[in-house]
């Protein structure tokens, strides 16, 4: 369990900030194929927002017994990265090949635009909630790893 | 479809490591079939590919569409192609083995996903085209295999992290080679290089660069001066990891010596500036012999059998340092055997603390008229270790001393004899152990081990003399198809 920044002045900075940095994160991602950012820079920007509005909102057990089933999904974003590449295997391209992704009616350009763009989001989800993860598996010591096996 | 074998060799154990902890959530219990599962499917599909190579030539297989040298490029041939069902069954056999070791819940979920991330980087780096992308894999396998050796917590950590410590030494080494390959060359694909280097083999870049691979790699390998990590970490590595990692990590990363000597730099142009064949080869026979020196006195089993295989690390380097095809295909065939010998050894270790809690040699008596089938295990895969002849460990040794007569290197030739003569040596203390000496205690009972850990022993026992038996054609199969050129 985290316990609320009892400062007024973070609190409300981090009300202001933390969407703003969101909003960041994911102009970062978007950004990524016309220029420098990506899914990692974007996925790591997201996840520090969420570690900064728990840092300062506090997270009380409920919530976190939540967020600790939440994160066994880590794995999540990688599937959304494999199963991109899946699809153009079976669409007969070779893996990530996103010119061979199955969808109608765009031309090679635009697939490659959407491919490209749906295993960046698989990789900022990924990195978001492993950074996510490790700040809780820290913040938490009786779940930490070596005592569980 | 058979031309994108290599990537369902790759994607069937990665895929189901990141589905593994939402599988854990629905349904805990299918964790260990579902890896199962999956790692035999793999070496089913890496049977499949193996043979089309052998059929068709090899594969080369540009990911993502993009050509090499531009794109990222992997290749099965003759030589990757004859480890990936290795490592696929190896893996399976682990895990099966491990069954009665690894506790329900938790533990259970971060061994399976582990062991999968684990194959899969291992599986990478072995059809990995380029130097870039053997780094990158090198670093999966790497740091699941440092978790999967804390994963026992206690002295395990402290091992861990010294193995994790040195680990990372050892890949900065080698990506700091690779820096210098590519500062010099502007490359990193391996078939490119291999064009370019020739020409720039005067260059003291990459003369340099080549030296900071071989070490970087030489830690991985844990050949003989760089070697202080393995011990500690094999041996407090649960019972159920280090079976899994002895005999596929090593190998591996020795494997990349190889691609790069032979692929990349190519052994005979370079020795013209520097004797590295040479070099090596010697470096492998201290290795073989201060290996299985340090063996000899051993008091723990487990310790016993980690520096038998660093022993046989150095055997290996040896064969496929001599330059020549004999000593060449005998050296990979000796990595195969020895594979197969590091897991049944490391097999045996496990059943014997699982069933009567033996660690020491001075237990070893116990195992008498309890375990039978250990005992009969034992000896047969100390007849290959030894290299007596209907095992596959005679004929590694003998393609290997043949291709050392050849090229005129005594050392080699001394050196794989001496190293016989220690295994020789540290098997009879552990058999006079088993039959000589006198125990206190009580009448023998039968207890035999669960029938999962019969199962896999019998079976690798039975695969080291069936090497031996079909050494011909699986020699004749290394020459044909994986020596280079």
């Amino acid at each position: 369990m985290i316990r609320t920044h009892d400062s007024l002045i973070v609190q409300i900075i981090g009300r202001v900030l933390i969407p703003l940095i969101q909003l960041f994160g994911i102009y970062v991602l978007c950004f990524g194929q016309f220029g420098p950012g990506g899914g990692f820079v974007g996925g790591v920007i997201v996840g520090t927002s969420l570690v900064f509005s728990m840092l300062v909102f506090g997270l009380d057990s409920a919530w976190q017994r939540i967020i600790f089933r939440v994160i066994q999904g880590d794995g999540v974003g990688l599937l959304v990265f494999a199963g991109v590449g899946g699809l153009c295997l079976l669409a007969g391209g070779e893996f990530l090949n996103y010119t061979e992704l199955p969808i109608p009616g765009l031309d090679a350009a635009s697939r490659r635009f959407v491919g490209i763009f749906m295993a960046q989001l698989g990789v900022a989800i990924d990195v978001a909630v492993t950074a996510l993860s490790i700040v809780l598996h820290l913040a938490d010591s009786s779940r930490g790893y070596g005592a569980s096996s | 479809m058979r031309h994108h074998l290599p990537v369902f060799v790759f994607l069937l154990p990665f895929g189901m490591a990141i589905c593994m902890p939402l599988i854990s959530l629905v349904r805990p219990k299918w964790c260990r079939g579902l890896t199962m599962l999956a790692l035999a499917a793999m070496t089913g599909l890496s049977v499949m590919l193996y043979s089309h190579v052998i059929a068709q030539g090899p594969i080369r297989y540009a990911l993502s569409g993009w050509m090499p040298p531009l794109g990222i490029e992997w290749i099965v041939d003759g030589l990757s192609g004859l480890l990936l069902p290795l490592l696929g069954s190896l893996a399976l056999m682990g895990v099966w083995y491990a069954g009665p070791l690894v506790t329900e819940g938790k533990g259970s979920i971060h061994f399976h996903l582990l062991t999968l991330l684990l194959v899969s980087g291992l599986s990478g780096m072995v059809m990995a085209g380029d130097l870039f992308n053997i780094f990158v894999f090198l670093e999966v396998s790497a740091l699941s295999s440092y978790a999967l050796v804390g994963s026992a917590g206690g002295r395990a950590l402290v091992s861990a992290f010294r193995y994790l410590i040195l680990g990372t030494l050892g890949a900065s080494l080698y990506l700091l080679g690779v820096g210098y390959f590519y500062a010099v060359t502007g490359t990193l694909n391996m078939t490119d290089l291999a064009d370019r280097l020739p020409d720039l083999l005067a260059s003291k870049a990459v003369m340099a660069g080549f030296i900071f691979m071989l070490i970087g790699l030489g830690i991985k390998m844990a050949l003989v001066p760089l070697h202080g990590w393995l011990p500690d970490a094999y041996v407090d590595a649960p019972d159920s990891v280090s079976p899994l990692l002895a005999p596929l990590v090593t190998k591996v990363a020795l494997y990349a010596v190889v691609r790069v000597m032979y692929w990349v730099v190519g052994g005979e142009e370079v020795g013209e500036t520097l004797p590295i064949l040479t070099l090596s080869s010697w470096l492998g026979a201290v290795a073989a012999l201060v290996g299985a020196f340090l063996a000899l006195s051993q008091q723990e089993l487990k310790r016993m059998f980690a520096y038998a295989g660093i022993s046989h690390v150095g055997i290996i380097v040896m064969g496929v340092c001599l330059g020549n095809p004999t000593g060449f295909a005998g050296g990979i065939f000796y990595l195969l055997t020895d594979a197969v010998m590091q897991a049944a050894l490391f097999y045996i270790a496990g059943t014997a603390f699982y069933s009567l809690g033996i660690r020491t040699l001075a237990d070893l008596g116990r195992l008498r008229g309890q375990m039978p089938w250990v005992i009969g295990v034992l000896i047969v895969i100390a007849i290959s270790m030894i290299g007596i002849p209907p095992s596959g460990g005679f004929f590694g040794k003998w393609y290997i001393i043949l291709g050392a007569l050849e090229a005129g290197n005594y050392i080699v030739v001394g050196g794989v004899v001496g190293a016989t003569l220690l295994t020789l040596g540290y098997f009879v203390t552990i058999f006079e152990r088993i039959f000589v000496d006198s125990v206190s205690s009580g009448p023998a009972v039968l207890a035999e081990s669960p029938l999962s850990m019969r199962a896999t022993m019998g079976m690798l026992a039975a695969a080291s003399l069936v090497l031996g038996l079909m050494s011909d054609p699986m020699i004749r199969l290394i020459l044909d198809h994986a020596f280079p050129g």
